[in-house]
């Protein structure tokens, strides 16, 4: 039993920002999808079936696919919701990819929609809970109230992603200046797309080490801002694929391991039973995900990475762990020019999850990115053709990871080369 | 694999034995004037079938003594320990879960040991676990995984299910009223239906008095709903939820969980010699605003059972079908869903058994339901059943529901396969 070709066949944004409040929710996906129904030249009637996903908690509204149905034109047609907190966006490009590869009648084309409208809830709540709901049992067990605030600082991706840099700074010998170097690329890239949040064209290095700090090694010029925004992603068939674009582009590999949840550290203290910069989960789904697409040699073979990295660590020790760079060398390669948009290995050059993060929708985004650079419709354009790249995203409490490899070239011929 | 080694590869399974079951089963069902058995093999189908080799239902109950970690794992192992399988065959795990149901933000990410998730392609389907189970099928049928396990479930003790409903609701013009819950939802859709059809309070009554008899019959069942001297002036006479909803025609929400293993049709032959088959799935979304929908029919229950049946090759329901478990979240929507389906009309009564299990009503563990419907079909197809078992069932069909009203409904398909 082998599953169809999938295709994606065009992607639409909508404008980000810190606060859409000229929009609601629905209205905000409503445009996205506009978008992408317009990349791809086609209308709605030409979609089969919907994939949506979003951070649930984050706006308060519980299955909000049920009261945005008309928002998204999915009236009578079929629809599945999928959520995995900060790698929803992966999850549902997984999704979407799965829906057309399996083959259910009637499923030829799906419409993918992820999104948040962050300034409708509180995001620090949201991401509170995500330790908070462990709390009864633990007052149970008689956890004081000091450890218990830590907690909810551990939930936080800022308390965790701490942890995390301080051990991935230790292994690498990244510096600071390292770090800023990765977030003035990424807000510089940012600039050149139309839809991103921080347009920072003229960002320096030393501009971004003196605002303090938030958490060390993290400084306010840092971290990802909190936006609102919507993504939308077409997959189709191979033989569909042709009409609505005349650069398909093919997802050969999809994964989506997931390590234990014990990285955030049973006592609920955020000090971590394993080194949260390890990163199994996503070293086995890049063995996965490349595995699956055919390639051997994923550092010479990928041309385009889109990295999930809402802060500057994370994006190198992630291009490590997908085996695009060897290890503790990422920030080598920013020193060097390897990543800009005329590098050898571009990365993120949307400006990515660090210049722009509607959580929901920023693991599509990803793909979306990676997808349009091969079809040479992205905001910032790299100069030379893009054959092969890869769309990641990373969530939970570090735990979770999704990867797709996507190809200008069909799965097959993949196969012959490899 | 800890597979049982299969006598012989399907392809060889000499036909003499395959055309000797539905004889036998003809003589089982001799009262029931339906041609059937062999049928399934004749059906002209438009998907490939998928495997269900083992399933685990934790018994439901108002107030479960696990936490939801151990209802997890207690269902991810039972189906596990059910199919003679270990953790290590397992490729990929679907959850349903949903955050606020589970109070907490990405309800999949603690779960990731509990259900044996860990180092595996996960994901999280946030609706019904029929919807899992769907998401875990794309799965298999990629061809991208051997053996899925779908889990879902949810624990209505540690939650408001009610004050979560109302988070569900348009949040401009419906939420600060605080009028629409699931409940007066629930209330319109009976009303609706009484009067479009002239259908009595009595006749849907009846419906809530035949589930709560069912669940006596089902050891599984919610100990609350096993009632088997329930009347009708029993069910009319408890207490109004919304008129003219009474209490005892609600499937209240509970604590419970349950978990399905998939496997694609060769792995599954050699896996089990009584794997189910799933042979068809629709599903399909319907607008969400009550005041634009005819809440007396089920327009997205009807396109669902259209891609289902299309997908199995049925093409007459009423004569193909032994056997339905219909995910019902009130009495009324058993009949709406079944006349939706095509097995009965709201003047005619279905000829063929819907939920002797007791539908929702007998257990509605929310995320787990559906996955529940599933599980009896498949028990009902291997002579599993027990006290509820119906003689000779060869072809069931289960749904499942998301959003006020039944706004999403899902269907699926499922047969016996030949014995080898």
């Amino acid at each position: 039993m082998t599953g169809r070709q999938v295709a994606i066949a065009g992607a639409g944004f909508c404008e980000h920002a810190s606060k859409r409040s000229d929009v609601n929710m629905a209205e905000m996906v409503h445009e996205a999808v506009e978008n992408c129904l317009k990349n791809a030249n086609c209308d709605i009637s030409s979609i089969d079936a919907f994939v949506n996903g979003n951070m649930p908690g984050f706006e308060g509204v519980n299955l909000p696919e049920l009261w945005m149905t008309d928002w998204m034109g999915a009236r009578n047609k079929p629809l599945l919701r999928v959520t995995t907190g900060g790698t929803t966006g992966g999850s549902i490009g997984i999704a979407g990819y799965y829906n057309v590869t399996a083959g259910i009648p009637g499923i030829d084309t799906v419409l993918v929609v992820g999104f948040e409208h962050q300034s409708c809830g509180d995001t620090s709540v949201g991401l509170a809970s995500v330790a908070y709901a462990e709390t009864s049992i633990w007052t149970k067990l008689g956890l004081s109230m000091d450890k218990m605030t830590r907690i909810f600082g551990a939930g936080a991706a800022i308390g965790i992603s701490s942890y995390q840099a301080i051990n991935y700074m230790k292994r690498s010998g990244a510096t600071e200046e390292d770090l800023a170097r990765v977030v003035v690329q990424n807000r510089h890239n940012a600039a050149k797309n139309w839809y991103t949040h921080l347009k920072m064209p003229n960002l320096t290095i030393e501009e971004i080490l003196e605002t303090p700090f938030i958490s060390y090694p993290f400084r306010y010029g840092m971290v990802t801002p909190a936006s609102d925004g919507a993504c939308a992603v077409i997959f189709t068939t191979e033989e569909k694929a042709k009409d609505f674009t005349d650069i398909p582009v093919y997802v050969n590999g999809v994964a989506s391991v997931s390590n234990e949840s014990a990285i955030l550290g049973y006592s609920g203290s955020g000090a971590c039973q394993l080194d949260p910069c390890e990163q199994i989960g996503a070293v086995e789904s890049a063995k996965l995900a490349y595995s699956q697409a055919g390639i051997s040699f994923p550092e010479k073979e990928i041309d385009y990475a889109e990295v999930y990295s809402p802060l500057p660590t994370q994006e190198l020790q992630w291009l490590e762990r997908l085996g695009l760079f060897e290890e503790n060398t990422a920030h080598l390669r920013y020193r060097d020019g390897t990543t800009a948009p005329n590098g050898e290995l571009p990365v993120n050059c949307s400006g990515g999850v660090n210049s722009t993060n509607s959580i929901g929708a920023s693991g599509l985004e990803r793909i979306a990115e990676a997808a349009l650079q091969i079809m040479g419709k992205a905001g910032n354009q790299v100069p030379r053709t893009v054959h092969t790249a890869i769309g990641h995203s990373w969530g939970g409490v570090i735990n979770l990871v999704t990867l797709m490899v996507m190809s200008d070239q069909q799965k097959r011929k993949w196969k012959g080369v490899a | 694999m800890g597979k049982k080694k299969s006598s012989k590869p399907p392809a060889t399974k000499p036909t003499a034995k395959r055309a000797a079951k539905p004889a036998a089963k003809e003589a089982a069902t001799e009262k029931r004037t339906r041609p059937q058995g062999g049928q399934a093999s004749k059906r002209e189908r438009t998907m490939e079938r998928v495997g269900i080799v083992g399933y685990y239902q934790v018994k439901p109950s108002m107030d479960l003594q696990m936490d939801r970690y151990e209802a997890a794992f207690t269902a991810v192992r039972g189906a596990l320990d059910g199919a003679k399988l270990k953790r290590k065959d397992l490729t990929s795990v679907v959850s349903a879960t949903n955050d606020f149901y589970d109070g907490r933000t990405i309800s999949n990410c603690f779960t990731v040991e509990a259900s044996g998730s860990y180092l595996k392609d996960e994901t999280k389907v946030e609706m019904d676990g029929a919807y899992a189970v769907l998401y875990g099928m794309m799965r298999v049928l990629s061809g991208n995984h051997k053996l899925v396990a779908v889990w879902g479930g949810s624990m209505a003790s540690c939650f408001p299910y009610e004050v979560t409903s109302l988070l569900s609701t348009d949040p401009t013009f419906e939420r600060s009223t605080e009028l629409l819950n699931v409940m007066t939802a629930g209330g319109f859709q009976m009303r609706s239906y009484m009067n479009r059809f002239g259908v009595s309070a009595e006749e849907i009554a009846k419906v809530a008095v035949k589930n709560h008899q069912n669940a006596s019959r089902n050891e599984l069942a919610l100990a609350e709903s096993q009632d088997e001297s329930i009347t009708l002036d029993k069910v009319l006479g408890s207490d109004p939820l919304s008129s003219p909803v009474t209490d005892l025609m609600y499937a209240r929400p509970c604590d419970g969980m349950a978990c399905i293993l998939l496997a694609p049709e060769q792995q599954a032959l050699k896996i089990t010699d009584h794997p189910i088959w799933i042979a068809g799935v629709g599903y399909s979304q319907e607008n969400y605003y009550l005041g634009e929908r005819d809440l007396s029919k089920s327009r997205s229950m009807e396109d669902a059972a259209k891609m289902a049946f299309k997908a199995a090759g049925i093409t007459d329901p009423k004569k193909e079908i032994d056997v339905a478990e219909i995910f019902e979240h009130f009495a009324h929507e058993e009949l709406i869903l079944s006349n939706a389906i095509g097995l009965s009309e709201p003047s005619s009564p279905s000829s063929i058994p819907i939920n002797p299990s007791g539908g929702a009503i007998s257990g509605n563990a929310l995320f787990a339901t559906g996955l529940v419907r599933l599980i009896e079909c498949a028990k009902q197809i291997n002579n599993e059943a027990k006290g509820h078992q119906i003689d000779g069932v060869h072809t069931a069909i289960a749904s499942g529901q998301v959003g006020f009203c039944a706004q999403n409904n899902i269907l699926f398909v499922l047969e016996g396969g030949e014995k080898q």
